[in-house]
This record gives structure tokens, sequence and C-alpha cells, in this order.
């Protein structure tokens, strides 16, 4: 058990960029998403809260309709999954529907998943 | 039986912009609001979500965002010796009905109308002399300033979220934005939205000819905002998905996602949905409003809601047809000229032309509502003369795409069969290579065009049907006898594989095809009860505690879309009510 735990530690911090991100940054960046996605637990606006959404599954918030291919994508939101996904969402999952087109401001997008690994 | 529901301060009709902007302002003053809107209850999340929303056949043919003409329209004919006859299925012109109103499917178009609209009689008049303005064209004064105006067009702009390039600001000119403009004290809130290739086409080829094109100011936002109120805007995606529809992203300017949700946050705020209001009373004096009469739909039970303020806030023609139904104010007679309610009913028109280039890809499904190039050298611009082509008004002239939709965007040269495979050949061939260039002309009121009850016909309460007496004018050919020209102009200086010319006929209005939901006047504002059914508050003169709001005060169409004149007189008037009405109540000066 204790086993498990240090080693789950070590591969969640191993997931994530090493350097140059910044959660207070990256809630800047947040204001290009708040338009459609809440904080709050369980507040599903025009797309699913990003409550929690760090090491998630992917299409699991309760109450939101998501597209088939993002239900059916098996991806887990890591560092490295967020980054493709928020660059450019429509090809990382092909027939997802959230209508944005992507940020391509790489240390941008590192900011903004520390910020949302915030949300819990 | 009517069941008599408990006194409010304020009860307003209809929740599209001006209603939800008056819900919010009068609301936070502390007054008591009660919202009564006749169709559904509508949100972002729920109804303009992808995928569902981008659906053609449902919003576009079927027309579910729409006023429901099996319930209540308009009977239409072109002139008083015509049988006027029902809009059974809407087409001209595309009321929203529903939280939101119009401002959910519109394509976001916002200008700011100046002292030439305002003071069209004298500045003409005093311009061109008296006998210039044909006799029938019954244009006014309207008793209001741009200076008056000018701090609440900035407030809705900045409601709005409307992206657009500068043409003057503090009387300096500007690079790049529209050099005819009202001067405004600061930049548009966002910046233009991205130029696609057909408007980069027609703004080189409008500078060449020595025009000056800019960026049609529009409320899709150019990227993520946050307003003054604190409502957020995603970036514009330039789906294509604009005029009829929701909007997906939430980059549309719209009360659904700014006033109305503060308004319901406040609890002295309510609103009813599926409420349709039938009547405005009065007490025995007739100089009161007392409040308005309803039938909720669902269990089509009647109430009374007692009001100290009466708001009129539902599409154009739905506030006037509420006026006649309520007897307040002395219906238009287009014979005698005499009497107000009804008078003035004006609309826009244009005239365009298409290019086709082969080789290019315009990609015509990447588009917004605004991506759009104009130039304003025959309307904003005073210094053009009218004496020669001889009408009063103007056009401006645009280029791009906007909503080109995969049913009803097919554009084919001319000599192209209407159906079969060579149609089906010659669509996927030109699809990618089509643009427009199209004027849009304000049509000026005339003696003959005006709204009134129907003799015949009878809506789902037994009520008359609004009818609609409306043609074009020799003043609407001149314009486009002048803009066909302009546009042929440009667009042969732009050489296309094939063009399809504008022309301009003398044709009557057609209710089938849709034009423009631009419809104004029937309660038009002015400087006293004699030529005006309210003052420059949109406060009736004849009950001082009712207020109409929207396009239906405006004494003229303009080339310019309603909506930013629309928003700033709603702002314009809460301020009214707000500051003066509320402190000292009767009719303000």
């Amino acid at each position: 058990m204790k086993l498990y735990f240090a080693l789950s530690v070590l591969l969640f911090s191993a997931s994530v960029p090493a350097f140059g991100q910044d959660a207070s940054l990256g809630k800047t960046k947040y204001q290009e998403c708040v338009a459609c996605h809440s904080i709050k637990p369980g507040e599903n606006l025009m797309g699913p809260s990003l409550y929690g959404v760090y090491g998630r599954e992917a299409g699991v918030v309760e109450g939101f309709r998501y597209s088939n291919a993002l239900k059916k994508s098996g991806v887990t939101w890591d560092a490295i999954s967020l980054n493709k996904y928020i660059e450019n969402p429509q090809l990382f999952i092909v027939g997802g529907r959230m209508p944005y087109s992507g940020m391509a401001d790489e240390e941008g997008r590192k900011n903004l998943i520390a910020y949302l690994m915030t949300l819990r | 039986m009517v069941t008599k529901l408990k006194e409010t301060d304020v009860v307003i009709v209809g929740m599209g912009w001006t209603g939800g902007i008056l819900s919010k302002e009068l609301s936070e003053a502390g007054l008591s609001v009660v919202a009564l809107e006749r169709g559904d209850m509508r949100t972002a999340q729920n109804d303009y979500a992808l995928p569902n929303i981008r659906d053609e056949l449902r919003y576009v043919i079927r027309q579910e965002l729409m006023q429901n003409a099996s319930k209540d329209t308009l009977t239409a004919r072109n002139n008083p010796s015509q049988e006027a006859l029902p809009i059974r299925r809407l087409g001209s012109f595309l009321p929203g009905e529903g939280v939101g109103g119009s401002a959910i499917h519109w394509s976001g178009g916002t200008w700011r109308w100046t002292d030439m609209e305002f003071k069209i009689r004298s500045m003409y008049e005093e311009r061109y002399g008296k006998k210039f303005i044909p006799a029938d064209m019954t244009i006014q004064d309207w008793g209001i300033t741009y200076a008056e105006l000018e701090p609440y067009y900035d407030k809705f702009e900045a409601i709005a979220g409307v992206s657009g390039k500068a043409g003057n600001i503090k009387g300096v000119v500007q690079k790049g934005g529209n050099p005819f403009e009202g001067y405004r004290e600061r930049e548009y809130p966002l910046p233009p939205l991205k130029n696609i290739l057909s408007s980069k086409l027609f703004s080189g080829a409008a500078s060449d000819l020595g025009y000056h094109p800019f960026p049609r100011p529009a409320a899709n936002a150019s990227k993520a905002y946050t307003n003054p109120d604190g409502s957020h805007f995603g970036a514009c995606q330039y789906c294509g998905y604009c005029q009829r529809f929701g909007c997906e992203a939430n980059a549309k300017g719209g009360p659904q996602i700014t006033v109305i949700p503060i308004a319901m946050s406040k609890p002295n705020f309510e609103l009813r949905t599926q409420s349709w209001v039938t009547k405005v009373l009065r007490d025995k004096t007739g100089k009161k409003a007392t409040g308005v009469l309803y039938t909720n739909l669902i269990t089509g039970e009647e109430y009374e809601q007692p009001a100290s303020i009466v708001l009129l806030c539902a599409f154009a023609f739905n506030n006037v047809h509420l006026m006649l139904l309520s007897g307040i104010g002395k219906p238009y007679d287009p014979v005698s000229g005499k009497g107000i309610i009804g008078k003035n009913y004006a609309y826009d028109t244009g005239v365009g032309s298409t290019l086709f280039f082969e080789g290019k890809n315009f990609n015509p499904f990447i588009s917004a509502g605004g991506t759009n190039i104009v130039i304003d050298d025959f309307y904003g611009n005073w210094d053009f003369d009218r004496s020669g082509p001889g009408f009063v008004g103007g056009y401006i002239v645009s280029a791009g795409h906007n909503t080109a939709l995969p049913i009803g965007y097919r554009p084919t040269p001319s000599g192209t069969p209407r159906w079969g495979s060579e149609w089906k050949a010659a669509t996927a061939k030109w699809y990618q290579t089509a643009m427009a260039i199209t004027t849009r002309s304000g049509v000026l009121p005339h003696r003959n065009n005006y709204y009134s009850l129907d003799g015949t016909y009878k809506n789902a309460f037994g009520q008359p049907l609004m009818q609609l007496t409306f043609d074009y004018q020799e003043n609407e050919l001149k314009m486009a006898k002048h803009g066909a020209e302009v546009v042929n102009r440009i667009s042969q200086h732009l050489n296309p594989t094939k063009l399809a010319k504008a022309s301009a006929e003398k044709r009557s209005w057609n209710v089938v095809p849709y034009q423009s939901t631009h419809s104004t006047g029937g309660t038009i504002m002015g400087t006293s009860p004699s030529n005006s059914a309210v003052n420059k508050y949109q406060q009736s003169w004849d009950c001082h505690n009712l207020f109409i709001l929207g396009a239906n005060v405006f004494p003229h169409n303009s080339a310019y879309q309603p909506t930013g004149l629309v928003g700033a007189l709603a702002y314009w008037t809460a301020d009214a009510i707000k500051n003066q009405y509320i402190k000292k109540p009767g009719l303000l000066a």
C-alpha cells in the first residue's frame, strides 16, 4: 500500500512538465474557456465543469452530453493529453464537438494545465 | 375569469435585447420587475450547443426559433386597393420568439446611427431645398441627438461584445475604420474579425477605386471577452452558423448570455414564459396604464398583471400590434394622413452582383455574421451629393461570406438549369468560386406604407391580425440604380471569370423570399404628440407610464442595421426611468 502510494505520486509527477508552468498565469489563460466551462463542481454550461478534470477519464462528467468520439476516446486527462487536446481539439479527438480552434501558445497551455490541476 | 395578480413596479412585455436590458437595469435599481415572454425558456447550454444547433433544416427551413405563424401572423398587401392576405409561412422577415428574441438568431451587425438620421428632414431641406423631399415621403426629425446617445452606444457595444475598427475617435479620423461614422469616445471593445478572402478582394478593389473600406462592426467576439457586467464571451470560431442560429461558442452578443442571467439572479425579478400579453390596460381617464392582460399558454388561464410602469419590449411590429389592440393613441389613416399608431412602416432593400472566379477557393463555410468589408461612401458620407441621383438616403456596399449553408447556398452562373444533373454539376463546380457584392438601403417612409388592424383575419386569441400595407417607391428605385452602377464598377474591377451583374428594376415587395428582419416604425418618435407616438425617451405621449421600446420608434429606416440604435435607446430609456421618472413620474422633458 505504501509502495503503491509512493509509486503513484512518482507517476503523477512524471507526467507533469518539469518547468515553466504557472497556475496564476494559467488562471488568466482560462478566461478563454470561461464562457463555456465552469470550475464549480457539477455546473455544466456549454461545456462540462472543469472541476477535477485533471486525472479524470474523458467523457464522464455526470449530466453532460458528450460526443461519442470523446466518450469512446479512452483518454485520461493528464498533462500530455490535455496539452494535445488544447492545442488542437479537433485533431486530438476526431469527431469531438468542442467549438474551439485551439491554443497555439505552448507556454500558455502549460500554465493553463497547471491551473486546471488546482481545480480539485 | 381573469385572476388579478399582485401589483409590481414594472411589467415588461417581451424578453429580447430591450426587455433584457430593462429587466437588468430596473431590477438592479431596486424595482420589482415581472417580465412576460410568450415563447419558451431557452438557454445557450440547453438549446444552442453542438451538434444540434447546426441544423439548417430545423432552424432555417422549419424556422424553429421564429414566431409561430399558426398562432399569430400579419396580413400583407402592397397598397390600399388590394385585399390583404395572411402570411401563413414567414418569409420576408423573421421575428424571433422565446427568451432572447431575435437577438438569438441575428448576425450581430451593430451600427451607430447619427444626426443624419435624427435630423433627416431639416438636414435635407437645408442642403437640397424643401422640394427635394417627395410630398408623400413622411420623414421627420426625431427630437434626439447623436451627442445624447453617444455614451449609450458605447455602453451597448461594450455589453454586446462588438468587434470593429474605429474610424473616428473624438473627431480624429482613424486609418482602417469608417471615416464617415459618428465620433466615438474610444475604440471598439474588440478588434475586427479575421478578414476572409472575399472580403480582402472587395477591400482591395474598393481602395483602388478610391472608396474607404472597413470591417463591418458586429457583436461577434473576435477574442474571448468579459464585458463590464462580468458576462463572458468565447472567441468566434467562424463556424458559419450565425444568422438564424444560436451561437454554439457563446461568441455572438445576445441578452441570453449577458443581461438576462443577471436579471434572473435578482430576487425582485421574475420571468414568466409562455405568457402571451393580449392588451395593455388603462385607468378610466385613459391617461395611465394600469398593467397588462395575459394568458398562460400552458393552462389557458387569463391574468391581469397590475404595474406602475408598463414597458413594451416585444418585436417591433408586435409592439405596434399591442398598441392597436389596446386602443391607445389614434390609428393612422393614410387618406387623411392623420393619426399616428401604425404610421411610417419602413424596411430595407438592396441590389447585388455575383462574381465567379475559376480557380479560387473561397471556403464560404468559414465565416461569421460580421466577416464583411463595407464602404459607407454613399451613405454616412454627407458630402456625397444626392442632387444628381435625386434620392434621400443612400446605401452601404459590402462583400464577404456570412452563413453560407449547405442547403441554401448554391451559387451558379446565369444560364444554369434550376434542377437536374446539370444543376448538380454546376453547383459542385462553382460553390467554391463565388462571392457576392451587395448594397443595403433603408426604405424611406411613405404615406401608403403603414400598419393597421385587419378586418377579416384573427389570431389564436380571436384578436384581429396586424395588417401591413407596404411597397417600394421611386426613392428606392433611384437608390438601387445608383447602387447597381457602383456594385458593377467594383465587380468588373475584380475581373471575375463570370459575372452576374447587379440590376435595378421597379418591382413590388414580395412576402415570400427572405429579405431582412429590419422592420421599423409604427409607434414613431418625434417632437410632439401631433407628429409621434413617443418622445425621445420612447415614452408614450398618451400614457406617461408606458414606454414602447425598439425599432418601432424609428420614423424611418437606414442603410445601417438597427440593433445598435435599439440597444443604445434601451440604455438611454433605462437611465431616464431610473434617474428621472421614478423620482418624478410624468412626461419627461
